[in-house]
């Protein structure tokens, strides 16, 4: 079979006329689509100053945790050492209440959340 | 079908009349249906992922920056839908070894034969891989005009051309069994 038989075979396709309820059921749908307020933005203007608080608030906390139980480390030169200090007893500690399972857990659960998501999209 | 029609019909829609957007959806059912139809040679699916692409259309309209044709605009959108779909899931396809159905040398009618052949390749094309597959089917869907082809599918031509004729390659060494149906023409 040549390009020329491929092409005639293929450029001759009959094509299938829309049923007469389609035009109407794409409206309904799209009425029902403007109908809908548009969803909230999340509201980062108001979330970061929030976000980035917590985020002084924890450096400081860690670094505080550093000072606590390595003095020796917290008489040390650097903020760096210190703060990374602070960081290895901080992550010792949750090592001992089991962070590490709890953190598997929850991104088994977000797994599963998004593979259903992903899934039953367009579904609804 | 008029471009300034549907630059009307779309400022319009912009402007908070969103009836204006069936103007859009009359002129442009029949080519948003056939191309879906193509994808997949169902027609009920077809309509299901015409109408889905008239819906994400309808939300993506602010976004259509107005550089080219609304058509190729629209095509490009409702063609990424439908390859989504599709990898989602696949249509229904016969192996491209299985292409040539043994009924059809049965067939008494010469023109029940043709048709059957023809049948067998579209189904081909659906069999091929994906790249190609989309390449065959814009080509064709877009009456063998390249440029239209690969704007539908937001590729250089030269790519384009460069999968046509792989993708012809492919049919043909599949094919070759159909190519046997003529042997009832010959007598």
């Amino acid at each position: 079979m040549n390009d020329e038989a491929i092409d005639r075979m293929l450029a001759a396709e009959t094509g299938i006329e829309p049923s007469s309820g389609f035009a109407g059921a794409v409206m309904e749908r799209v009425r029902g689509e403007a109908a809908t307020p548009p969803p909230i933005p999340f509201p980062w203007a108001r979330a970061l100053p929030g976000l980035a608080a917590w985020a002084v608030v924890l450096f400081f906390a860690v670094m505080a945790s550093g000072s606590a139980h390595g003095p020796e480390i917290a008489a040390g030169p650097g903020l760096w050492d210190r703060f990374l200090s602070g960081a290895s007893i901080v992550l010792a500690a949750a090592n001992r209440y089991g962070a590490g399972w709890i953190a598997l857990s929850l991104l088994i659960s977000l797994g599963c959340v998004m593979l259903s998501m992903l899934l039953t999209r367009g579904k609804t | 079908m008029s471009a300034s029609d549907d630059q009307e019909d779309v400022a319009k829609v912009l402007a908070g009349e969103s009836a204006a957007f069936e103007g859009i959806v009359r002129r442009w059912q029949g080519p948003l249906v056939n191309l879906a139809y193509r994808f997949c040679l169902d027609r009920g699916r077809a309509e299901d992922l015409a109408q889905e692409a008239f819906l994400r259309a309808y939300r993506a309209l602010p976004g259509w920056r107005r550089e080219g044709a609304f058509s190729t605009w629209l095509f490009a959108l409702a063609t990424n839908l439908y390859r989504t779909e599709l990898r989602r899931i696949p249509a229904r396809s016969l192996p491209l070894d299985a292409v040539a159905e043994p009924g059809f040398r049965d067939d008494t009618d010469e023109k029940m034969a043709a048709d059957a052949r023809d049948r067998a390749v579209r189904r081909a094309v659906l069999a091929l891989p994906e790249k190609y597959r989309d390449a065959l089917v814009l080509f064709y869907f877009h009456g063998m005009d390249i440029a239209e082809a690969a704007g539908s599918l937001r590729l250089p031509e030269g790519t384009l051309k460069a999968r046509l004729h792989r993708g012809r390659e492919l049919l043909r060494g599949k094919l070759r069994l159909l190519a046997g149906l003529s042997w009832k023409e010959a007598r």
